[in-house]
């Protein structure tokens, strides 16, 4: 099996950041505009 | 209650449900990475199968939903569904970035380039770059009811890629894999992989599902709020 596990991370570490941060940005606004 | 009202317990109500699917969402990964196997060939790149399909399934809907949506708009003029379609195109691109974030990690291990101008990833790209366009336009129109109906010719057009894209493993010659799920014949997954990957997209759908609500509730608080103040200095 080859030794790739790196990308695994990289790709499942960049998905994680960009919903979070996505979802950090929508709730932001959502309190400020409450 | 007033529109304004509304949205603001739809706000109130659904933030709590954000939490829940990025926990869902954790739950996905663990389920990934510790409790299904790695594949024999590709080893633990394909992986990235979990986050890459179910973003690109969600990319699919929200664009489904952005060209319907859009047409309804043009035959029956009402805001609501301009409204709908701009929450769909914003959610549906953070998933669309995704999708092409992910797809040349994958594709560096096994195909040993990160891009290839493959009929696939290049219409995916033009998707990305038309909904970039469609977002684009709607902050450089300001009248609301015409930037609602250039954007809902450009969201039907742009939604017409979706289709394209889906086919294109099939139409032309590609590097790309074919569905393994969603396929004649059957599924060629095996049962947990399987299992993961219908957990995933389960999720993936609710996570979308819980940031178009909020999104819409968002703009529909902001339009409330622009129509009174409006009112106001009419009055």
């Amino acid at each position: 099996m080859p030794e790739n596990g790196g990308f695994m991370v990289a790709a499942y570490v960049v998905a994680a950041v960009i919903y979070l941060s996505y979802s950090l940005v929508l709730l932001r606004k959502g309190r400020a505009a409450r | 209650m007033t529109p304004a009202e509304r949205a603001q317990r739809t706000l109130r109500r659904t933030a709590p449900w954000i939490a829940v699917s990025l926990l869902l969402m954790a739950a996905v990964y663990v389920r990934a990475l510790a409790f299904t196997p790695p594949e024999a060939a590709q080893g633990l790149a394909q992986k990235i199968f979990y986050v890459h399909v179910p973003s690109a399934w969600v990319a699919f809907l929200a664009f489904g939903i952005v060209g319907s949506v859009s047409l309804a708009y043009l035959v029956r003029k009402d805001p609501r569904l301009d409204l709908l379609a701009a929450a769909a195109a914003e959610v549906g691109m953070v998933f669309t970035t995704v999708v092409l974030v992910t797809g040349p990690i994958w594709g560096k291990p096994v195909w040993g380039t990160w891009w290839t101008w493959d009929a696939r990833l290049t219409l995916t790209l033009f998707l990305w770059f038309v909904v970039l366009a469609y977002l684009v336009l709607r902050g450089a129109v300001q009248e609301p009811e015409r930037r609602a109906r250039y954007a809902a010719v450009l969201g039907i057009l742009g939604s017409l890629l979706v289709p394209f894209i889906y086919v294109s493993v099939y139409l032309f010659r590609t590097v790309h894999p074919m569905p393994v799920v969603l396929r004649a014949g059957g599924p060629t997954l095996p049962g947990s992989m399987r299992v993961t990957l219908f957990f995933s997209l389960a999720v993936f759908t609710l996570f979308f599902a819980v940031l178009l609500r909020y999104r819409f509730a968002l703009a529909r608080l902001a339009e409330a709020r622009a129509r009174a103040a409006a009112e106001r200095a009419d009055a």
